[in-house]
């Protein structure tokens, strides 16, 4: 296909008339034929066809025409022709020309905080942040009487929320003489049994397992505390509403939990002063969500004046912050006082000593990189970092079955030789699929697809699992990141093995303290 | 944006001319090379030769005779439109408009007019080098009794080309090169693009622009001409970078100078700078700091700042042209710097 293009002639002009086509639109034209006269500044010129074949004309006649367009095409053959007329047909809307951004930078960015799409503003002229904060106060004015105060309209699209936050508003609710005549320092003086005796004689659904640490407090018009579930030594919790927490979830010493309504749910586990509170912990907007198997590191700090919505296997890393609230200076004076939730969708990271500001929002299976700020959206599976935080890539790579498998290998390979340097009698038993050790009598081996045949007792990881697990065999399913079968010490210390290697198992507890590892 | 589909520079002035010549058959135009089929260097005079062969004359290259001619041609009751092919050529002509065109009216105390129109092309940006480039408007700007009309990009062309040829004064008519190929945007609504327009003073208007329907504003820019985009430019990006809101005034009657669009605007913003494409030093600018700061001192938070090319000629090469000419960044750098501006 040839192009028939109109050169420049001189350097006073960007355009020339396209005055008189010579040739009819789709005639057969031979090269070198006259096929169009063009007036430039300097001189009226016919221009010749390039080729032999059929025109396609682009433009009409007495048209002024930038140089340096193509004007015309020449198809040498039928198919030429055909894809030039598929090529016109879904040509694409011309663009915006630059000159049409009207939106300020700072609109644009406080628009994206509050996911405002500016193109619904209709304003003749620039649209700045003044006209984004009128928008805010009015959606704010116009949508709060419908959303209710619990989740305060915030989105749960990406989070899973725990089973507590389903359950019946009837359960776990105390006696209100009870309440009455609750004292919080007695309580703590109690001994952790008598602690449990005394929620659930006034009507607390306290599970089997529990442990409240010495020193402990807890303090609610409605608790419920499911099997398994540990609080550490000088716990406080304190919640005006309802505090509910799942089974086997856990928190070392200190930890703080002050929330008008606190949903945790099961399995999680949490580092030692971990604090959710801070200013505004009794608003009516104060509810804090947990899923399931979160993590909460050391010293985490949780604001929690508007709604928090953490997701399920969230990483809320060390000494990471959330705040919901901003007060500064008088609004009168314009500075900038700020309320709004912060929600970490399902699977997300948080790096240690990150910032989540009021309004933040981090997409599934995001990673924010340590020390970051976060203000506004990550969106999901991508990396951010930076102060303000921006996604700079993705959260993660695409693994090839090769090199799943291959991992997989180098993890038994690496449990093998690291029980060996804590000085356990491990003997090599097999080679190739599959392949591992033995210890205290006790086969461990890694098989690519599971389908029996490994005698008891044994521990199994394996990336396919199919069929029964006999007794005495524990399977553990990598990629479902389930368990199946049961074991002792050595099963407890592969699982925190895998727990070190980000593959928590499910049923829980998948933190093990101590064992062989 | 605009729906119907905005001309071009150079096709409004055509088609002016083409009106001008079709309601008054007073009016004679000549210069070098506007005969048809070549119309012109830039086609502003396309057609005209076929279709007013008697009254559209080219002439030889001299234009100290073309002003000459022309005067005489307006002594006697003509209206002459004279193309200099490049603004750069009008110092050859100067000692008629100096001690003659500018003075005979006066001279013989009002018996006679000298109604001549001086179409000229001003400007670089296109790399004609040091001869062909200029603005030369303030070599005009201490000529008494004469009239020097620029013509904007959001100017009605046509209606300023139509007024000068019907002014009883000898008016430079300044099109800056760009114009040419630029659409020829006009107000709808009251605005252009985003910034809010005010169209004052006949009959050749000053366009003062605000990009917030002049509620605020921290400076005022007052500009003319080829100037004008990139001014505008300059206000949108600090608009859209960093919210500062300025009001820029584009004059198109530059003489005699009157500023009643500046006076107000500053009154508005406290804040003046200039900015023009011919080089500094006694310039557009300079002329205009003084009357500002003479006649409206206490309306002024800072000093009036002039943005303009550097003192010195203008090189064929581009991009050692751009360096010499006032870019969008020597604007807004300008206005940043002035007290108050950054927040």
């Amino acid at each position: 296909m040839l192009e028939i293009v109109l050169t420049r002639e001189d350097a006073n002009t960007e355009y020339a008339l396209l005055a008189e086509w010579l040739v009819e639109d789709r005639a057969e034209v031979t090269a070198g034929q006259p096929v169009c006269v063009v007036e430039t500044t300097k001189a009226t010129v016919e221009v010749e066809s390039p080729g032999t074949g059929t025109i396609v004309q682009l433009y009409g006649e007495e048209v002024e025409v930038e140089l340096g367009t193509t004007i015309a095409y020449v198809a040498e053959t039928a198919d030429e022709l055909a894809s030039i007329d598929a090529r016109s047909e879904d040509k694409p809307a011309p663009k915006p020309p630059a000159g049409d951004r009207k939106a300020t930078r700072k609109a644009v960015e406080l628009a994206e905080l509050h996911s405002i799409d500016l193109s619904t503003v209709e304003k003749r002229g620039f649209i700045t942040e003044k006209d984004v904060e009128a928008l805010i106060v009015a959606q704010k004015a116009s949508a709060a009487p419908a959303a209710g105060q619990v989740l305060a309209g915030v989105s749960t699209d990406g989070v899973s929320l725990p089973a507590t936050f389903e359950l019946d508003e009837g359960v776990g609710v105390l006696d209100p003489a009870f309440l009455e005549s609750f004292e919080h320092e007695a309580f703590r003086a109690l001994v952790p049994a008598d602690k449990i005796h005394a929620l659930r004689d006034a009507g607390a659904r306290i599970g089997d397992g529990v442990d409240l640490g010495e020193g402990s407090l807890v303090a609610a018009p409605r608790v419920v505390i499911e099997d398994g579930v540990r609080l550490g030594p000088r716990a406080t919790v304190v919640c005006e509403e309802v505090v509910a927490i799942g089974e086997r979830s856990q928190f070392g010493p200190d930890l703080e939990l002050r929330c008008r309504r606190a949903f945790l749910g099961a399995g999680i586990w949490g580092g030692r002063s971990v604090r959710f509170g801070g200013g505004g912990h009794r608003d009516p907007w104060a509810t804090l969500t947990v899923g399931d198997l979160a993590f909460v590191g050391d010293e985490a700090f949780v604001n929690v004046c508007r709604p928090v919505l953490i997701g399920r296997e969230v990483f809320l890393t060390m000494r990471s912050m959330i705040v919901t609230h901003n007060i500064g200076h008088s609004v009168l004076e314009g500075f900038e006082n700020r309320f709004a939730s912060v929600v970490l969708e399902d699977r997300s990271q948080i790096g240690l000593g990150a910032v989540l500001y009021a309004g933040a929002r981090i997409g599934a299976e995001a990673i924010v990189a340590s020390n970051s700020y976060v203000v506004g959206e990550i969106p999901a599976a991508s990396f951010a970092i930076g102060v303000p935080a921006k996604a700079t890539g993705s959260s993660s790579h695409k693994l090839s079955d090769a090199r799943r498998l291959d991992l997989a290998r180098r993890m038994i390979d690496d449990l093998h030789e690291l029980l060996a340097l804590r000085g356990h009698a491990v003997s090599a038993i097999e080679e190739g699929d599959p392949r591992g050790f033995e210890i205290d009598g006790t086969r461990v081996a890694f098989t690519a697809s599971y389908r029996g045949g490994i005698d008891a007792p044994a521990v199994v990881l394996a990336i396919d699992v199919r069929g029964d697990v006999p007794d005495g065999v524990a399977v553990l399913d990598l990629l479902a990141r389930r368990v199946h079968g049961s074991g002792g010490v050595v099963l407890d210390s592969v699982r925190e093995f895998c727990r070190k290697r980000g593959i928590k198992l499910e049923p829980g507890p998948w933190s093990y303290p101590g064992g062989l590892v | 944006m605009s729906t119907t589909q905005q001309k071009r520079g150079v096709q409004v002035l055509n088609e002016t001319l083409h009106a001008i010549f079709a309601e008054r058959d007073d009016v004679v135009l000549f210069g070098e090379d506007i005969l048809d089929p070549y119309g012109g260097a830039f086609k502003v005079t396309h057609g005209l030769s076929d279709a007013y062969p008697d009254r559209v004359l080219t002439t030889p290259i001299s234009e100290a005779s073309l002003f000459g001619v022309a005067a005489g041609m307006a002594l006697r009751g003509r209206r002459p439109i004279l193309e200099i092919m490049f603004g750069d050529f009008i110092a050859l002509g100067l000692d008629q408009v100096v001690n003659g065109i500018s003075k005979f009216r006066e001279m013989y105390d009002d018996q006679v007019t000298v109604p001549l129109v001086v179409r000229t092309p001003m400007g670089g940006r296109r790399g004609y080098g040091p001869t062909h480039s200029q603005s030369l408007e303030k070599l005009l700007l201490g000529i008494p009794n004469i009239c020097v009309v620029a013509a904007s990009e959001c100017h009605d062309i046509g209606a300023l080309l139509t007024a000068a040829v019907e002014d009883e004064r000898p008016v430079f008519f300044i099109e800056n090169k760009l114009l040419y190929g630029r659409p020829n945007r006009r107000p709808e609504d009251g605005h252009i693009g985003e910034l809010a327009v005010r169209e004052s003073g006949r009959p050749y208007p000053a366009l003062t622009f605000s990009a917030t329907d002049f509620t605020e504003g921290s400076a005022t820019v007052v500009t003319y001409g080829g100037m004008l985009p990139v001014v505008l430019d300059a206000v949108t990006e600090l608009v859209l970078e960093h919210e500062i809101f300025c009001e820029v005034v584009a004059l198109s009657q530059l003489v005699p100078m009157e500023l009643d669009a500046v006076f107000e605007s500053v009154a508005r913003t406290g804040a003046l700078v200039t900015a023009e494409e011919g080089t500094l030093t006694g310039g557009f600018g300079a002329e205009i700091a003084a009357r500002v700061q003479e006649a409206a001192w206490s309306d002024l938070r800072a000093p009036v700042q002039r943005v303009a090319a550097r003192d010195g000629i203008i090189p064929s090469a581009r991009p050692l042209e751009d360096e010499m000419l006032p870019s969008v960044e020597d604007v807004v750098n300008a206005i940043a710097a002035l007290d108050g501006v950054r927040s």
